[in-house]
This record gives structure tokens, C-alpha cells and sequence, in this order.
């Protein structure tokens, strides 16, 4: 059960974010401006939380596109190169990935750091911390790191297999 | 030596973009290599990541992403569709010409090249294949038409346009109008020429009746379009509002009226425009950052200097227009547009070219980069949905982009196509 349950936080945790904060953010959006259309009324925070919650889904996006190997990139060549260089530029791919994500995580945390350290509210609320979803950032791209690592792993078995390497596509289905 | 660094690194990028490394970390490593050679913090990394997304305008983006899904889910794709092979299908290459049409339909509702392509490909290319199109010409068309997403209102790119040059986002969407039809129906003159010549498709026979059934049962894409066109246009919506609205009426018109739109499968519809968010939005942000750093090379200036060396008014709006299609050859839409829209802007505004009607021109140019090679998404995404060879796709995709070409010409030479919807030039 345990198990179960730990498994699909595993395999699902960015889907979850990226569905709780999608759906939030519309759906703020949405019954502001019918409020405000038909009913003159506004919550203050309307225009500032849905930006945060935009955040949690653009980096929850990317580790995600990262698991599934989706983002955009130019295939043409890499999908004519031999068994062996593809492994290569896999491994190059990680590399890169690690070593950006480290460069965004130390400075991402630097700006949570600051933010919580001066009580940083967000507009329009009164007791809504900013850090929690400057957060996002950080806690992002160390879920990424770790996709990178799982796919990497699996490269590296796929590669000793002689299996064909995984190489990704555009969108799940 | 700073430039001889700085042009290891651009090379170095540039062999990492041909292996095929995400554009999101080619661009990345750019900024990383650029900023440690002219000692700019990598600090700015840290927060531009936050702060360039940090735009309530921008929030159009996951939200107009998300209509696309839903008008498709809920069937009003579908629809919009037969209305268009209703109007259209008595025509040899009927059918390519109504592919036209619903990705222009579509475009007015959703704001994104990509989206249109995929659904109305969906749609639209199996119809084709069976009615006797060539099937690799069929998905040349559904990958063409599928450019007019961000031309036709609303639309993504012309919301960063705005957010990055401080322009009216609801006058850019207006400008667009005109020039976003005059693309379809340019393309359609195409598709009816070759289906007329290769005699492909089938001829089906004209009905008024038809139409107005068809058109009847389209009438919640129309009513979309037009919560869409009016909230802009009248300014009772901010752009991001009227995507909100959008949003919220496709899922209601899906769940309570089509009906075929089911709760339960709503979060499987935001993953997949989630999917597509995380990949654009985080273009979106290293972009900035590449600006910010190109900014500081003094890139801008350099490339101002250049271009305005040419003299008088067309040599400089042409060699805009070359720049915006040679970067849009290896570029994505987005970094495209954030990168070389607050340099070249400036300069055609120097030269007297009006605001709005430049950043028409420069994203007619940067749509049509959709489907030009090395790097054409919308031939990636349609060579996906249809399973045909990128090369192959991109040759039959070359008579559409000609005509691309001299509409983008036409588009440049006549402002009053851009801005007659605004009060002409000089408004």
C-alpha cells in the first residue's frame, strides 16, 4: 500500500502540480472576470496569485518534458547518428542538464532566501507568503536533476542491452 | 579576445543545436558562457527565471494553450471544420482549402501555430488522405496552415510582442486580422492550383443547405470567436481576461451543450496543454535572459549600425525582414521575438515604420518560420501526427511558403493591411 502510493507520487508528481495549478489559476481567472463584468467585484489578489501559480507549472512543465524527453530540439540529425553516438549525445544532454540545473537551483534559492528573509507578501493578500511559491523554481529543477538521472540511467542500460535508445517525442499521445 | 571567446561559444551552442540538444539549453549555455566571459552575474539567471514570467499579460499563454485543447475536445473543432468543407468542399481541393480555412477558424480562437496544426491535422489529414489528396502534401498543408495561429487573434506571440515592446496587446491582435486572412486565403489559391493540376480530392456537391446546417452547428466556435474578437476589440477584456473567458466557455459549452466533454477527462486535456506550456514558457524566460546578455554585448547598437548603414527606407525594412527570417530558420517563435524584437523595432521605427504595423511584419516573418528548415516546428509537429518524413514533408511544403513569402512582401508594402482596422496610418 505504502509502496503503492509512493510509487505514483514518483511517477505522477509533476502531473499533479501541473493540474492543481493550471486548474487554480483558470479557474481564478475566470470567476474574477465574470465577477468583475457582471457583479463590479475583484478579489486584489486575483492578478498576482494566478502568476505564481503560472510558475509552478512552467518549472513543474519542464521537469516533466524532461522525464518524458519532450522538449524542443532540433532531431533531424541525432535521429541518423549510429547506436553509439546518440548514447554520446544523451550523455551530453545530461551533463548540460546538470550543469545549468545546478547554476538555477544555488540561484533560485538565493531569491527564496532573500524573499523569506524580508516577510515578502504577495499583493493583494495578507498573510500569503511569496516564498512559498518563488519555491517552485528550486524545487522544480532538483525533481528535474533527478528525471535526468533516472533517464540517464536508463540509457545506459538500454545502451549495454544494444537496446534501441529512447529518444523521446513531442507529447504523450 | 572577449570576442574570439565569445564567438568559441556561439559556435560551441551551435554544434550542440545540431546534435539535437534541447533549444532551451543551447540558448542557456549561451548565456552561462557569454556571462562568465564579460563578467555578468550569473546571478541574473536566478532571477529572470522568476522575474521574466512574472507578467499578468503572460498568462494568455497557458490559457489560450488550453482553449486549443478544449475547443478540440469538446468538439467544436470538429465542427468548425464541416462548416468549412460545407463552404468550400464543391471546389477542387475542396478539402485541403477547408484544412485552411478551420486552421484560420481555429486561430481566431486559440493563439498558437503549433496547437492549429496539431487538431486540425488531426482532423483534417486522414479526410485528405482518403479523399485522394498525396498524403505528404496533405500534411504540407495542415503544417502551412497551421502558421496563421499566431497571426490571426488572439495570439501568443503577439502578446509577448506587446509585453516586451510596451504595445497595446488589443491593437496588435486588430493589426493581425487582415494579414492572417490574406495568408489563408493565399495558401488556399495555392492548394486549389495544385489539387486542380495533380486532380486530387473528390468534388462534393454544392449545398446551401449544408452550409447553413454546418453553420448552425458551429455557431459555439463562431460564438467563441467572437467573445474573443468583441472583449479585445471593445476593451472589456484584457487579452488574458478574454483567454480566461475563453477557457471557461469551451469547457462549459463541452460539458453542458456538446456534451462530449467529460469531467473526468479534464486532467488528462491539462497535462497535455500543460506538456506545451512547459516547453514554451521556459523558452520564454532563458530568452529574456539572452536579451538581457545580448543587451550588454552591445548587440543591439552593432546591429543598428549595420542595418541603418544601408540607407533609405526599403533597404532597411528588407534587411529587418532577412534578419527576422534567417533567425526564425534556426529559431524558435518565441526567443525569436524576445530576442530580436527590441533590437529591430527601434530601428524600423527609425525609418518611420508605424509600431503596430512592424510587429505585424515581424511576426508574419517569424510564423512563416514555423516551416522553413533546419528548424521548422510545425513540420516536426505535423511529420508527428502524420508519421511522414520531416524531408519529405518539407518539400511539399515549398509551394506554401513561396506564396508565404510574397504575401509577407505584400504585407510589408501595404501598412492599411495592418492598420486599416485601427484608423489607417498615422491613427
Amino acid at each position: 500500500m505504502i509502496k503503492s502510493v509512493f510509487s505514483r507520487i514518483h511517477d505522477d508528481i509533476e502531473k499533479w502540480i501541473m493540474v492543481i495549478s493550471y486548474g487554480a489559476m483558470a479557474s481564478i481567472i475566470f470567476v474574477e472576470v465574470i465577477r468583475r463584468f457582471f457583479f463590479n467585484q475583484q478579489a486584489a489578489w486575483s492578478t498576482t496569485i494566478p502568476i505564481y501559480l503560472f510558475l509552478w507549472l512552467t518549472w513543474m512543465g519542464t521537469s516533466y518534458n524532461t522525464k518524458q524527453r519532450s522538449h524542443l530540439r532540433f532531431s533531424e540529425v541525432r535521429d541518423r547518428l549510429s547506436q553509439k553516438g546518440q548514447f554520446l549525445t544523451l550523455i551530453l544532454d545530461a551533463v548540460l542538464w546538470y550543469i545549468f540545473g545546478i547554476i538555477v537551483i544555488y540561484f533560485s534559492i538565493e531569491q527564496v532566501q532573500i524573499s523569506y528573509d524580508n516577510f515578502a507578501i504577495v499583493q493583494g493578500t495578507d498573510d500569503v507568503m511569496q516564498w512559498w511559491f518563488y519555491l517552485a523554481t528550486p524545487l522544480a529543477w532538483s525533481l528535474l536533476l533527478y528525471r535526468v538521472t533516472r533517464n540517464l540511467m536508463e540509457d545506459i542500460q538500454y545502451y549495454k542491452q544494444g537496446k534501441p535508445l529512447i529518444q523521446g517525442k513531442m507529447l504523450d499521445d | 579576445m572577449d570576442s574570439l571567446l565569445i564567438s568559441l561559444i556561439s559556435l560551441g551552442v551551435t554544434v550542440f543545436f545540431i546534435l539535437g540538444v534541447p533549444i532551451f539549453l543551447v540558448i542557456g549555455f549561451w548565456v552561462v558562457g557569454v556571462s562568465l566571459v564579460i563578467d555578468f552575474t550569473l546571478a541574473n539567471i536566478g532571477v529572470t527565471l522568476y522575474e521574466g514570467l512574472n507578467f499578468y499579460g503572460l498568462l494568455a499563454l497557458p490559457l489560450f494553450i488550453l482553449t486549443g485543447d478544449l475547443i478540440n475536445a469538446a468538439g467544436i473543432a470538429k465542427r468548425l471544420v464541416d462548416f468549412a468543407y460545407a463552404l468550400l468542399g464543391w471546389l477542387r481541393g475542396g478539402l485541403g482549402m477547408a484544412s485552411l480555412g478551420s486552421c484560420g477558424l481555429f486561430a481566431a480562437i486559440s493563439g498558437s501555430n503549433s496547437a492549429t496544426t496539431a487538431t486540425i491535422g488531426s482532423i483534417m489529414h486522414p479526410a485528405m488522405k482518403e479523399s485522394g489528396y498525396d498524403t505528404r502534401f496533405a500534411a504540407a498543408t495542415i503544417a502551412a496552415g497551421g502558421t496563421v495561429g499566431i497571426i490571426i487573434p488572439p495570439s501568443i506571440i503577439f502578446i509577448v510582442y506587446g509585453f516586451m515592446l510596451n504595445l497595446p496587446i488589443g491593437d496588435l491582435f486588430i493589426g493581425g486580422l487582415i494579414p492572417g486572412a490574406l495568408m489563408v486565403f493565399t495558401m488556399m489559391l495555392i492548394c486549389y492550383l495544385l489539387s486542380r493540376r495533380n486532380k486530387w480530392g473528390t468534388i462534393a456537391p454544392f449545398s446551401p443547405k449544408k452550409i447553413a446546417t454546418t453553420g448552425t452547428k458551429a455557431w459555439l466556435g463562431f460564438l467563441a470567436i467572437g467573445i474573443v474578437i468583441w472583449g479585445i476589440y471593445s476593451g472589456a477584456f484584457s487579452p488574458t481576461e478574454a483567454a480566461g473567458v475563453t477557457t471557461g466557455f469551451c469547457l462549459l459549452a463541452g460539458v453542458f451543450v456538446t456534451r462530449e466533454l467529460s469531467l473526468k477527462s479534464l486532467p488528462k486535456i491539462m497535462m497535455r496543454s500543460g506538456q506545451i506550456t512547459g516547453m514554451l514558457a521556459p523558452l520564454i524566460a532563458i530568452s529574456i535572459v539572452m536579451q538581457q546578455v545580448l543587451s550588454q554585448l552591445g548587440a543591439k547598437e552593432y546591429i543598428t549600425e549595420v542595418v541603418t548603414s544601408l540607407g533609405g527606407f526599403y533597404p532597411v525594412l528588407f534587411a529587418c525582414m532577412i534578419i527576422v527570417l534567417l533567425a526564425g530558420t534556426v529559431l524558435e517563435s518565441l526567443p525569436n521575438t524576445i530576442i530580436l524584437a527590441p533590437i529591430l523595432a527601434p530601428i524600423a521605427a527609425s525609418i518611420g515604420v508605424d509600431p503596430i504595423h512592424f510587429a505585424v511584419i515581424f511576426l508574419v516573418g517569424d510564423a512563416i518560420g514555423f516551416i522553413t528548415p533546419p528548424y521548422g516546428l510545425n513540420l516536426y509537429v505535423a511529420s508527428g501526427i502524420t508519421n511522414i518524413p520531416y524531408l519529405k514533408l518539407l518539400y511539399y511544403t515549398m509551394p506554401y511558403l513561396a506564396a508565404l513569402l510574397i504575401t509577407w512582401v505584400v504585407v510589408a508594402l501595404v501598412p492599411d493591411l495592418s492598420l486599416i482596422l485601427l484608423g489607417g496610418i498615422g491613427k
